[in-house]
């Protein structure tokens, strides 16, 4: 019998939940956050994402306009690069989307043209795997550790703000 | 407005998207609570959007359903969530295969 996949963990789910994550009043105290971290990294998009149990939620956005994820506000959860976090509760890198082997068939890498990522996860004071903080480019590109150490760093400015949003 | 029925039978070309259908929803809450606590959400999500679980007909009654998963709240608005976020990016991905067939941006 396989382990339980985090994603569909009901107790993380609640956590998403009693966060009130999923309000559209998150997106204003988030998004400056991923344009700090677009800006730092010198990439053109950034989110704050929670991962859901089938999909990313964008709780946090920069990015250049006319993208559709600034319209769906999330995609499906298979091609989320961030749902990698959630299960394995560390950072995650893509510096060459096209040649990663769980990547290189995601349609934001065939069809939107994703090359690179970098997510640092969000983890509440419960414990839980929220989602991401993380950045997107269109070209390969190698991370350096004070690359990852800038993403921690607002990843936890970010897990500060959520908290405050707790109702139960 | 999609087509309709949404029986999941289309996939969006390139994105290899499935149109999200009421027999995803039903799994995507089994796996989350289990089939009888999924049962029980699913069919007072279709009651009181009016619409009979088990015979959804359009789109626009899936998203009804889905609507009215999402007022009850918790994990089960979360999975809603999904659901919608699904919906919307099947809608949208689609509408620009629909324009770009028709060699023009939307």
């Amino acid at each position: 019998m396989s382990a339980p996949d985090p994603l569909r963990d009901e107790a993380r789910l609640q956590e998403i939940a009693d966060l009130d994550l999923l309000s559209p009043d998150v997106d204003p105290i988030l998004a400056d956050l991923a344009e700090r971290a677009a800006s730092r990294l010198g990439l053109p998009v950034s989110l704050v994402s929670v991962v859901l149990d089938e999909a990313l939620h964008v709780a946090g956005f920069h990015g250049p306009d006319g993208l559709w994820l600034a319209e769906t506000r999330g995609h499906p959860v298979e091609w989320s690069f961030c749902a990698t976090s959630v299960r394995t509760r560390a950072e995650f890198v893509v510096e060459d989307a096209e040649s990663h082997p769980e990547h290189r068939s995601n349609p934001l890498v065939t069809q939107d043209g994703v090359r690179c990522y970098a997510g640092v996860p969000l983890i509440s004071s419960r414990g839980h795997v929220l989602g991401n903080l993380c950045v997107v480019g269109l070209e390969q590109r190698s991370f350096a550790e004070e690359d990852l150490a800038v993403l921690r760093a607002l990843a936890e400015e970010a897990v500060r703000r959520i908290e405050r949003r707790r109702v139960a | 407005m999609m087509p309709s029925p949404p029986g999941g039978a289309f996939r969006l070309p390139g994105y290899d998207l499935q149109e999200p259908s009421e027999a995803d929803a039903v799994a995507a809450l089994e796996r989350v609570f289990g089939p009888e606590r999924a049962a029980d959400r699913w069919s007072r999500a279709c009651r009181e959007a009016g619409v009979l679980a088990g015979h959804l007909a359009t789109w626009a009654q899936l998203g009804r359903a889905v609507a009215s998963l999402a007022e009850q709240g918790g994990t089960t608005a979360v999975v809603a969530r999904s659901m919608e976020i699904r919906m919307r990016t099947f809608a949208r991905l689609s509408a620009s295969a629909a324009a770009a067939a028709a060699g023009r941006q939307p």
